[in-house]
């Protein structure tokens, strides 16, 4: 009677290997979850018209930018610029907002690198696209601008000197 | 004492049937397809090659058949201004590139299919600003007519004009895997990290087949 007992103990045991090993691996996956660390480095305390502003830039972002500077900011090689580590983003914050509805050719100097490749601009940006990838693009990677406001953004594209580069 | 005997007979039989599984697994490893029509004539099956082609690569170099000569090589298309999905494989190659760098008999061959625009000067350009080296990575520009022609007939991959586009083309972002004898062995997405992932699994494993 009591061997048949432990046998059973034993059997249940065995049983509850597999169910106990699917909750650590859930409990893994949960905890890589929670450490999953975001690039956003918009400040919580920020207005909630620039949180919006932030989520659609990231949007656009990957919908007009990330194919050339990659989804992680690096560029390509010396084809694309990066826009993650970036002296020429960190100081031409009026260049890079014409830049995104303009385009840009000729020489451009990146971190010490040449780069030469013509970037059309992408006309059907509205000013307020404009704003939010720059709100995205200036709170990544590393960048902490906050703060990005329309009118100004609309301000510097009245300003901007370029003519749109088609090719 | 029973407790622990049956704890030993799961172990043993858990270890038994990775063993097993293991050893399918390894036994498994089927020839990669042959792509396309193939015809069986007398008793040879004639399957469906890459036609002879002749283009010009970054380096003004005549780009020929001859030059995959007892290569495997991987095969796109692709135009230098394109935004779209270009990019996304040059950076998917660039991938292919670093780890096939030091095999001898493994090529890549990048066909532009806006050849008008993109010169051999321009191609030069691309491929020197990526890094890469052009006995390894051929960028080639030739005729428009012919490099659509190749494309659609040989490779199976889409490439034509297209005004409506936002570039002006429409092609397909397929990396095509092309064995010593001319035949195509993968089609993958060149958009897609998994699908080259898979590429880069299936370089060696078409490599093994001339290692026989």
């Amino acid at each position: 009677m009591r061997s048949k007992l432990n046998a059973e103990s034993a059997k249940m045991k065995v049983k509850y290997i597999p169910v106990a090993f699917g909750f650590l691996l859930f409990a893994f996956g949960f905890q890589h979850c929670l450490n999953k660390k975001s690039d956003s480095n918009i400040s919580p305390a920020s207005s909630v018209k620039q949180q919006q502003y932030y989520v659609h830039g990231e949007q656009l972002y990957i919908k007009h930018c990330s194919n050339c500077h990659q989804k992680n900011g690096t560029g390509l090689g010396l084809l694309y610029p990066p826009l993650a580590k970036s002296d020429y983003v960190d100081k031409n914050f009026e260049s890079v907002i014409c830049l995104m509805r303009y385009g840009v050719e000729g020489e451009l100097i990146v971190n010490g690198k040449n780069f030469n490749k013509a970037m059309p601009g992408i006309s059907s940006l509205s000013n307020l696209e404009i704003a939010e990838i720059a709100t995205y693009v200036y709170n990544t990677w590393g960048h902490q601008r906050d703060s990005i406001e329309l009118k100004d953004v609309s301000r510097i594209l009245g300003n901007c000197k370029q003519t749109p580069i088609t090719k | 004492m029973v407790n622990s005997n049956v704890v030993k007979l799961v172990m043993l039989l858990m270890v038994a049937s990775a063993l097993l599984l293991s050893s399918c697994a390894e036994k498994k490893e089927a020839p990669l397809p042959i792509f396309g029509e193939k015809e069986v004539e007398g008793g040879d099956t004639i399957y469906h090659t890459i036609a002879d082609f002749k283009f010009v690569d970054q380096d003004s170099a005549v780009v020929t058949n001859d030059t995959f000569k007892d290569k495997i090589y991987v095969a796109d298309f692709f135009f230098t201004s394109c935004r779209t999905i270009c990019p996304i494989m040059k950076t998917q190659m660039l991938r292919v590139y670093d780890s096939i760098q030091n095999e001898p008999d493994v090529l890549l061959l990048s066909h532009s299919i806006d050849p008008e625009y993109d010169t051999v000067g321009l191609l030069h350009d691309y491929a020197e600003r990526l890094g890469v080296k052009s006995n390894k990575w051929h960028f080639v520009t030739g005729s428009k007519e012919d490099i659509y022609k190749i494309a659609q007939t040989s490779y199976f991959a889409t490439a034509m004009e297209d005004k409506a586009e936002p570039d002006g083309f429409i092609h397909s972002g397929a990396f095509l895997l092309i064995d010593k004898n001319k035949r195509i062995r993968g089609k993958y997405d060149g958009t897609k990290e998994e699908d080259v992932n898979r590429l880069l699994v299936e370089i060696q494993r078409l490599k093994k087949e001339y290692a026989k």
